[in-house]
């Protein structure tokens, strides 16, 4: 399996705070990876440095064979990033929406067009797609994002807390969705979640991630067998706890 | 395309039913205020050049019947009315009028016996408005019964008509105005009442254009900041210029329709008040020259290219606002924040604008000058009066001012949209500890 995502000693540091201190791993194509940590550990910054939000202190990744330090234009055209608790332009209606980001990424439009036609179908919205997002339920926002997300194709879409605020039926769904995107379209996924059964579930490999650091990487039969654990729950506590110890 | 895609993007958020509501009511508040300022000149326009004088003579002597045959043989009207008692309140009333001069019994004996005779002048009041208080009546009626008063005592001292009018008016003024080394026969309250209203508009114009650019623009990046869109349209594959140039140029777009508008609706509100009382004005006061003649023999009207230079000017004020409203916008942590982050923007707005309405800012102490200069939105409120009045150098000197204030603000804003800056940096007033400990987790998130 080639991979899609190789992190390469990713290094953030701020001020004062070192928010990520050489994280690596890789995401192989068709794969979902997760990063998992506490509040603070640094999964959002290890994220935003892979989307090009944020520019690395010392490291690099590389996306489809291109650095997120020398080839930022070329890493976007390849990725697809959807923050935790995003919103979408309230003012515009779902469809006018999934027009004008489609818009971004394809300049063709017949190929816009499908990428529109695929988003409509992936998000089951249906006639709500007429009416303007202000006047959707959470669930159905998270839904037009994901379709978004993914509606291009991208080499690799990476979702912060994918699930966030949904309702159990809604969570499901989702998490069906990018499984069934990663194994029958062998797109690449990079997610960060709190909630360790989406984890176990969805995910093909997991990062444990606190202070900065990415502790351990495998799947989740792997840790738990690992770390003598019931469940990645369990695995997750002690990492953090043996960091802390640390 | 790629551009033009954000700039669509920008434009239908800008672009609501609120905004075309409040554009159409502006304009139609313009509209009727114009048309109630026309009729109110009218109205007092025909009331300058009919006079009608309201009279009620209880003297009723052979000399105030004199006095009323001369002031009507002088071409004006008089109306005369019975009354009697000191409830002036009730005469008004209930000859449904708004003024009236009263001859008292005793006005012929008192003049006579020598003394000072007195007549009543009542009017009524009905609000605090100036047009609605002009009362030409009793001023005309007053003027013309002491014309006739001392017109009679000079007969009787023996003037001839020639030695009373020499009398009555010893000076005959001649005034002229003088701009630099030119000069015209007008008085200068005439050139000042013609150009102070044209001249009105621009600041109104240039402070809404200033306020209605940064607050949009500065909601425009809150509102994705906090919507966390902007993230997400970062991560696209469009140049972070991109960005900023269809924000910018979408929020200029939409302030300069809404100064068309104003600008126009302000125009005809305007247009009609200057003409009618200007003309009113060079009737009355018979000015050697008209006054825009004159304004143009003062060289205090403005060229073609005078006015691509205000133009010029006013494209860098709405530039300087634009990038100091991208950087105030990225401070912003929530909506209601936004307002408070306006006030910067706001203050260096109306400090110069209340004072190029007040005085004349190349005539203040040379230090508060220098002060107010600083503020590079005050080269726009004082640019057309420095155009006027021939100060092109230091006209000039704040274009250089704006140009080189919008580079570095713009690169400033450049450098912090460029940056991680723009996902970390916000402001938190009175919340310091706060701030830092929910940034210091963030940071580390």
């Amino acid at each position: 399996m080639a991979n899609v995502l190789e992190v390469k000693e990713l290094t953030k540091q701020y001020s004062k705070v070192l928010a990520a201190d050489k994280v690596s791993f890789t995401v192989g194509e068709g794969e979902i990876f997760a990063l998992i940590g506490p509040n603070g550990a640094g999964k959002t910054t290890t994220i935003r440095m892979i989307s090009t939000l944020l520019t690395p202190t010392a490291g690099d990744a590389i996306i489809a064979g291109h650095s997120v330090v020398k080839e930022p234009a070329k890493v976007r055209e390849c990725i697809t990033y959807l923050p935790d608790e995003a919103g979408a332009y309230k003012n515009m209606t779902g469809l006018k929406y999934l027009r004008f980001m489609a818009g971004l990424f394809i300049s063709d439009i017949d190929a816009l067009n499908a990428a529109v036609d695929r988003a409509k179908e992936i998000c089951g919205l249906g006639e709500r797609l007429e009416d303007k997002i202000g006047s959707y339920s959470r669930g159905m926002i998270r839904k037009l994002l994901l379709a978004r997300a993914v509606m291009t194709r991208p080499k690799l879409a990476i979702l912060d807390e994918p699930t966030s605020g949904l309702d159990v039926l809604n969570a499901i769904e989702i998490r069906k969705m990018i499984k069934k995107l990663a194994e029958e379209e062998k797109m690449s996924f990079l997610l960060s979640s709190h909630n360790m059964l989406e984890i176990e579930f969805v995910s093909d490999r997991v990062g444990i991630i606190t202070g900065g650091h990415l502790m351990v990487t495998g799947g989740a039969a792997e840790l738990k067998e690992r770390y003598g654990a019931n469940n990645l729950e369990e695995v997750f506590e002690r990492v953090v706890n043996e960091n802390e110890i640390r | 395309m790629k551009f033009v895609n954000l700039l669509k993007k920008e434009l239908s958020e800008l672009v609501n039913l609120q905004m075309i509501l409040s554009l159409i009511v502006a304009f139609g508040i313009f509209m009727l205020l114009g048309n109630i300022m026309d009729t109110t000149i009218d109205e007092a326009k025909e009331e300058t050049t009919n006079v009608t004088i309201r009279l009620s003579d209880r003297d009723d002597t052979g000399y105030t019947k004199k006095l009323i045959g001369g002031i009507e043989a002088s071409g004006n009207t008089v109306k005369l009315y019975e009354t009697s008692g000191d409830d002036y309140a009730a005469i008004l009333s209930d000859n449904d009028i708004k003024d009236m001069i009263i001859i008292p019994e005793g006005f012929t004996e008192d003049i006579k016996s020598g003394k000072k005779p007195k007549v009543l002048s009542v009017s009524r009041m009905t609000s605090a408005a100036t047009m609605s208080n002009l009362n030409v009546g009793n001023t005309s009626g007053l003027d013309l019964i002491e014309d006739y008063i001392k017109s009679d005592l000079a007969v009787n001292k023996g003037l001839t008509d020639a030695e009373y009018l020499l009398f009555d008016e010893p000076l005959s003024v001649v005034e002229n105005t003088v701009v630099d080394d030119k000069s015209a026969a007008v008085s200068p309250s005439s050139i000042m009442s013609k150009i102070a209203i044209q001249n009105a508009m621009l600041p109104i114009i240039v402070f809404m254009l200033i306020m209605m650019t940064s607050q949009m623009l500065m909601s425009a990046i809150a509102n994705e900041k906090t919507d966390k869109t902007l993230e997400t349209l970062l991560s696209t594959p469009v140049s972070r210029g991109s960005v900023i140039g269809a924000k910018m140029l979408a929020a200029a777009v939409i302030a300069l329709i809404n100064a068309g508008v104003y600008m126009l609706g302000f125009t005809m509100f305007v247009s009609g008040a200057t003409d009618d009382i200007s003309s009113a004005a060079e009737s009355v006061i018979g000015e050697m020259v008209s006054v825009d003649e004159a304004i143009k023999q003062l060289g205090l009207s403005l060229s073609g290219f005078d006015y691509v230079l205000v133009g010029l000017q006013l494209f860098f004020t709405i530039m300087i606002c634009l990038s100091v409203s991208l950087v105030l916008g990225a401070l912003v942590n929530d909506t209601k924040n936004n307002q408070t982050m306006v006030m910067p923007i706001m203050l260096m707005a109306i400090i110069p604008y209340a004072i190029s309405i007040l005085a004349d800012i190349n005539s203040l102490p040379p230090v508060l000058r220098c002060i107010v200069y600083a503020i590079p939105f005050t080269h726009t409120f004082s640019a057309i009066p420095n155009l006027m009045f021939g100060n092109r150098a230091i006209f000039f000197a704040g274009l250089i001012y704006q140009m080189i204030v919008f580079a570095v603000c713009m690169f400033f804003a450049l450098r912090l949209f460029m940056s991680d800056r723009i996902f970390t940096i916000r402001l938190n007033f009175g919340q310091k500890s706060k701030y830092k400990a929910k940034q210091r987790r963030e940071a580390k998130k």
